[in-house]
């Protein structure tokens, strides 16, 4: 691993510092010490005239001129110097020294990506950090958004406390609409409080609370609520029963994901914050573009005027939002006016791909993947 | 359409949601040679991260030798003079030397501690980057957000912002708020139209700047001139080209020209060439012009990191179908402001057909191949099966609303 040589590097630099460090103490020492010698030998000279304080000095400074390493200074100077020059030519080796080289020079609208930060900022729960930025770039507070996430922030932290209250309350304020969109919160939070109820060992209570809390979802959730059922046939050893893995700390995660996702949906907004994803996918298209920006300075070709980037940026599956479909015959990616066209083999290809190979819609053709022939006629136009 | 999508996603999250405890290990074992090739991609980005406290750390050990070698040769030529004094001088002049010394000594030991503050961030930086694995990748990658913000924030000196967000996410080791704190100096005299602290860190930098073959200081003397012409001292103007613009010339003699001019012209000049040497905006420049120097000489990119990152991420996920209505919030470009700054960059380029699956959002592929129904609607297997078997075969396409049986499904073959 090259990160490794970077460290050796690195710790070449800071051992030749310290011996250079600890040299500068031991001149300097060295060098006190003989002066105050001096001082000395000036000072106990009895009679004080027996003593020439001039010779003294003279002799104290050709001493300290044959002591004083000078050369030995610059000589561990040197060495250093030749390290620290070193080390970045070894971190260009092994990194991209600029990655602006990918970037183009457009202008981002510096007020959009301040409330970009501001909204990113929200989601994360970071309000303080928020509030300072808000004052300290003037940008207007986004009121409305601010007040969901502090909802979303405050229910979040009672379910990591294990308190089902506040996001209860929250999803019988929007029952109607969690119901439109399908949603298992409410059934799932009911289940965790019944399984908190029953652990603790009140029996009558966890069947009381049954009754009025989980029957509503018996027709719904039929076979889970069979599952909670059973439960109770094994109160106080649930751990070792066969509906162990309903106490799992997971259970717990799942739910806070679930709830993050369903309250970020209610709101309008994504549930993983819009400028993390893009700045990942920056961050995984990044050394694609580096190498285009590069081979595309050596040709001398002008990127700023692109409609579409020459090369494929691979992402992984997660930043996969939209089909893609591109023809396997023109490469082409399909579109309203060249859709995906389905042949009666089951291939797909795109609608100029099937006009080429048919003349025109003139005659039969033959799959490029396979024997069969068929009419435009026959062929489907898909939508994915 | 709107509860429709949201019905989607629920689908999508009742199905992911379930297997997760189990499935982890296997997906780690799945995944790695494809992730962690992309991780050790991603390392190489992170020049600026092991470069600036590098070279922090480098001015540091320049200046404590620089300190050393002035203050051993002042206390040598001070020898050679104590040597002409009287004997009761000559002792007094000697022991001052020595409390000299033990002032440098002192001096040393503040360095030193600096220098080794500065080496354990950069030890720092490094274990960050070795930290990341596949194991950790999203945390690492949430980390990494934070340090990209951080450092906008310094570029765009909202620093107590950006203190606030390196305390609040324990990452001020991974950041380089102190040597922000350097320009920001410089920053706010070039605001309030002082260069003095500007000429100062030319100074301190001269050697690099030397190299660099930066014009900075030139420019900074420029504008010290216009002062002094728009404050009609043309004497004092006069006095101050020949001390300080002077050695400048044979380099930039075009521009000395021009601004000599204006001693002709006067700050209340109608001639548009040296009319706009008078201008507030000249300061903006400077301001501009420190901030990439100062950027060059600590190995910084000239853009920040963040609009970087974000227009490479913009540039890979920009296609014509984030622009249409029914785009999956998901999608970052499903927002007007993503959509906004996205507009000058150009679309991604796919070679491969990658098709997900409208109900799902599952990835169509061997595993989950595509089924198309008779309405020539395409979904995943997966969700047409799931369908099927809560709705006695029967299936709904959600796009048209119309029925179909589970049978009539025919396959697709994407290549």
């Amino acid at each position: 691993m090259e990160l490794k040589t970077v460290r050796d590097a690195f710790d070449r630099v800071a051992k030749k510092q310290k011996l250079s460090a600890s040299k500068y103490q031991q001149v300097i020492d060295q060098v006190g010490d003989e002066i105050k010698q001096a001082m000395t030998d000036i000072q106990s000279a009895d009679p004080p005239s027996s003593i020439d304080h001039k010779s003294v000095i003279t002799n104290l400074k050709r001493k300290l001129d044959t002591i004083i390493p000078q050369e030995q200074l610059e000589k561990s100077q040197k060495e250093l110097n030749t390290n620290l020059s070193q080390y970045p030519k070894i971190l260009g080796k092994f990194l991209d020294t600029d990655i602006s080289k990918a970037y183009r020079n457009v202008d981002f609208d510096l007020h959009i990506v301040n409330q970009i930060i501001i909204s990113q900022l929200y989601h994360e729960g970071l309000f303080d950090v928020a509030d300072i930025l808000i004052n300290e770039a003037q940008e207007p507070e986004i009121i409305s958004l601010r007040c969901h996430f502090v909802e979303m922030h405050q229910i979040l932290k009672a379910l990591k406390a294990r308190n089902l209250e506040p996001a209860l309350s929250w999803v019988s304020a929007n029952r109607h609409k969690l119901k439109q969109s399908g949603s298992n919160l409410e059934f799932d939070l009911r289940r965790l409080q019944f399984l908190e109820l029953f652990q603790k060992g009140n029996q009558s209570d966890a069947i009381n609370f049954a009754k009025t809390y989980l029957s509503p979802f018996a027709s719904n959730y039929r076979n889970e609520f069979l599952k909670l059922m059973g439960c109770l046939l094994w109160p106080g050893k649930l751990q070792t029963s066969p509906y162990s893995d309903l106490l799992l700390p997971a259970k717990w995660e799942d739910l806070i994901k679930e709830f993050t996702m369903q309250f970020c949906s209610l709101i309008g907004a994504s549930s993983k914050n819009p400028l993390s994803v893009t700045i990942e996918a920056g961050a995984q298209g990044l050394p694609t573009l580096l190498k285009l920006a590069n081979i595309m300075a050596v040709k001398k070709q002008e990127w700023a005027a692109m409609k579409q980037l020459p090369v494929a940026v691979e992402l992984g599956s997660e930043f996969q939002f939209h089909s893609v479909f591109v023809c396997p015959v023109s490469r082409d990616q399909s579109s309203d006016d060249n859709p995906p066209m389905l042949l009666p083999c089951g291939h797909v290809l795109c609608n100029q791909s099937i006009t080429k190979l048919s003349k025109n819609n003139t005659r039969m053709f033959k799959c490029p993947y396979c024997p069969f022939e068929a009419w435009v006629a026959q062929c489907r136009q898909l939508c994915f | 359409m709107e509860p429709l999508a949201n019905g989607n996603s629920t689908v999508a999250t009742a199905t992911t949601a379930s297997p997760t405890a189990t499935s982890l290990p296997s997906l780690h074992a799945g995944v790695p040679s494809s992730k962690l090739s992309q991780l050790t991609d991603s390392l190489k980005l992170e020049h600026q991260f092991l470069r600036v406290p590098f070279e922090h750390y480098k001015k540091t050990i320049r200046a404590n030798h620089r300190a050393v070698e002035k203050e051993v040769s002042a206390v040598m030529s001070g020898l050679s003079d104590a040597a002409d004094l009287s004997q009761d001088d000559a002792v007094q002049h000697l022991n001052s030397l020595v409390s000299r010394l033990q002032g440098l000594k002192r001096k040393l030991e503040d360095g030193s501690r600096a220098e080794h503050l500065q080496a354990q961030r950069c030890r720092a930086r490094l274990d960050h980057l070795e930290s990341a694995d596949a194991d950790n990748i999203s945390e690492w990658n949430n980390t990494r957000l934070k340090r990209i913000l951080v450092d906008y924030m310094l570029r765009m000196s909202y620093y107590d912002t950006a203190t606030k967000l390196a305390e609040t996410s324990s990452i001020q080791d991974l950041v380089d708020i102190e040597i922000f704190y350097e320009a920001k100096k410089v920053i706010d005299a070039l605001q309030n139209k002082e260069v003095a602290p500007a000429l100062a860190w030319c100074a301190e930098n001269k050697s690099r700047l030397k190299k660099a073959k930066s014009k900075f200081e030139f420019q900074l003397r420029l504008q010290e001139f216009i002062e002094l012409v728009r404050s009609d001292n043309n004497v004092r103007a006069v006095m101050y080209a020949r001390k300080y613009l002077a050695p400048w010339a044979a380099t930039y003699m075009k521009e000395l020209q021009k601004v000599f001019a204006t001693l002709a012209f006067t700050s209340n000049t109608g001639c548009e060439i040296y009319k706009v040497l008078f201008e507030p905006k000249q300061w903006d420049y400077l301001m501009d012009q420190f901030k990439q120097e100062f950027c060059r000489l600590y190995g910084m990119t000239m853009e920040p990191l963040l609009n970087i990152y974000l227009q490479a991420g913009l540039s890979a996920l920009k296609t014509p179908f984030c622009y249409e209505d029914d785009c999956t919030k998901e999608d970052p470009l499903s927002q007007e402001s993503f959509r906004k700054l996205a507009m000058p960059l150009p679309f991604s380029k796919q070679h491969h057909s990658k098709l997900v699956c409208y109900i799902t959002k599952d990835l169509m592929d061997t595993e989950n191949p595509p089924l198309v129904l008779p309405n020539g609607y395409v979904y995943s297997t997966k969700a047409l099966e799931e369908m099927a078997t809560n709705n006695n075969g029967k299936i709904t396409c959600p796009r048209t609303g119309l029925v179909y049986n589970y049978t009539e499904v025919t396959k697709a073959y994407i290549s």
